[in-house]
């Protein structure tokens, strides 16, 4: 296989993003996979693993490479504002989270 | 999923918009059979939030974006909230694929995608344009009318044919509402609530026509010689050096003034001859600066000379909006068109006439 350097790419960052399951691992999967990298500078590969000793796959896991650390800063800072918000609509607007509000509101 | 939508009584979308500065977030109720005049249209909610940039500055793709993040989860809760629906009943999420501001439009696709993903709905990728003409038909009623499309991105005349919402007449170069917002920054003209509805206001009260270029070019025109010149205007009149043509005093309003009778009637005259190639006596104007009584008004009586009227909406439905991205949508999913997660990108051009429009005849 191609070292990072030899691609050209030779600023690499891993992240891995733990979820409660594989449901939403694979929903943040889905909805942030869509938009390629606007710089041909950078790539990016997404994907679900299991976390150790687990066969679920509840991790995001990102792997980055760049041409340069700032091509590289830049790409990740713009994924994290993405993935903000990805988490903060799963916390917030998922079925079970709508319909235990609406339910509340309908006591009250 | 594997209700055939066509024969469901009542349809529901949500639509998230946010090509521009606004952020918009509806739900819509279609009822009765789909491409029928049975079909009834209800909107359900309409909520919108504006990121507006300080006097002097316009709005960065970046910190649109980042508004727009913010923003979104707050106006799904409230959209749904006045909506009074439940997930249950929603059939498929609407998003805007484009044109406007790549930033944006990424951010809001990102969220919708989500949505879509978590609540196991069909996500429906939407035309920007198509979006504000289908909500000017379905509010205005216009059966078939010559569509005047004029925004801070676009402005173009259109026509309907054989399934594809044609242009026939088109800017070459900024969108008339760039060059209103562009002017209304040289002279630090508030962004809040809009800067084209304070040039409106300030316009009232201007009395002195400047002479400005005017420039139509057979069925197209041009705004950004007009902005050119009406800057270097508006740096003579901060000077105190700007004069009449009797060599009277200018104020800001008097050019206000004489900008929005130059580029509005620019509008008219393409607007009428698009009526006379198609034999419509109806305009229908969307898009933000469509909501300007002043331009209502010369269209109006264009109109009115050729026997016609002119159809527009307010606020609410002119400027962008969530719902009519749930309504263009909706009618496109009740064809069977859908946008696979997959391929639910954004695009920062999408013209108007690559939609084939198959909920019309």
């Amino acid at each position: 296989m191609a070292t990072p350097e030899a691609t050209g790419f030779p600023c690499a960052l891993t992240l891995n993003v733990p979820f409660p399951d594989s449901r939403l691992a694979s929903v943040a999967l889905q909805a942030l996979r869509v938009d390629k990298e606007l710089s041909p500078l950078v790539t990016r590969e997404l994907s679900t693993v299991a976390a150790e000793g687990a066969t679920d796959q509840t991790v995001l896991r990102v792997v980055y490479k760049a041409a340069t650390n700032r091509m590289l800063r830049v790409a990740v800072n713009s994924f994290f504002d993405s993935l903000a918000l990805v988490l903060e609509v799963m916390e917030e607007l998922d079925v079970d989270v709508i319909e235990a509000r609406q339910k509340q509101e309908k006591t009250t | 999923m594997t209700v055939d939508i066509t024969s469901k009584p009542r349809r529901i979308a949500l639509g998230c918009e946010g090509s521009a500065n606004k952020l918009g977030i509806g739900v819509i109720l279609h009822e009765g059979t789909p491409g029928t005049p049975s079909e009834r249209i209800t909107v359900l909610s309409n909520i919108r939030h504006t990121f507006v940039s300080p006097p002097g500055t316009g709005f960065l793709p970046k910190d649109t974006a980042r508004h727009h993040r913010s923003y979104f989860v707050r106006l799904a809760k409230q959209a749904l909230a006045a909506a009074n629906v439940t997930i249950d009943e929603i059939d498929c999420i609407c998003y805007t694929k484009g044109p406007g501001m790549g930033a944006p439009l990424t951010s809001v696709a990102i969220a919708a995608r989500t949505l879509a993903l978590l609540w196991g709905k069909d996500l429906v990728g939407v035309n920007h344009c198509v979006g504000h003409i289908e909500m000017g038909r379905a509010i205005t009623g216009a059966a078939h009318p010559v569509v005047l499309y004029v925004s801070g991105g676009n402005t173009q005349v259109i026509a309907y044919a054989e399934q594809r919402y044609r242009i026939f007449g088109e800017t070459l170069d900024i969108a008339v509402g760039n060059c209103l917002d562009r002017f209304a920054r040289a002279l630090a003209i508030s962004n809040d609530p809009a800067p084209g509805y304070n040039i409106e206001q300030m316009a009232k009260k201007g009395k002195v026509l400047l002479d400005l270029p005017y420039a139509v070019k057979g069925m197209d025109c041009s705004f950004s010689g007009i902005l050119t010149r009406v800057e270097e205007m508006a740096a003579l009149l901060k000077k105190g050096e700007l004069k009449g043509p009797e060599g009277e005093e200018v104020t800001a309003e008097d050019l206000c003034f004489t900008l929005q009778e130059t580029v509005f009637a620019m509008l008219v005259e393409i607007t009428e001859r698009a009526m006379a190639h198609v034999g419509s006596n109806q305009v229908l104007i969307v898009g933000g600066v469509g909501c300007n009584e002043r331009l209502q008004e010369m269209m109006g009586a264009m109109a009115r000379d050729r026997g016609g009227s002119v159809y527009a909406t307010d606020e609410r439905f002119c400027i962008d909006n969530g719902i009519m991205i749930a309504h263009a949508g909706l009618l496109a999913y009740e064809t069977g068109f859908k946008t696979p997660i997959e391929e639910s990108t954004c695009t920062q051009r999408f013209r108007t006439d690559e939609v084939l429009v198959k909920w019309r005849k």
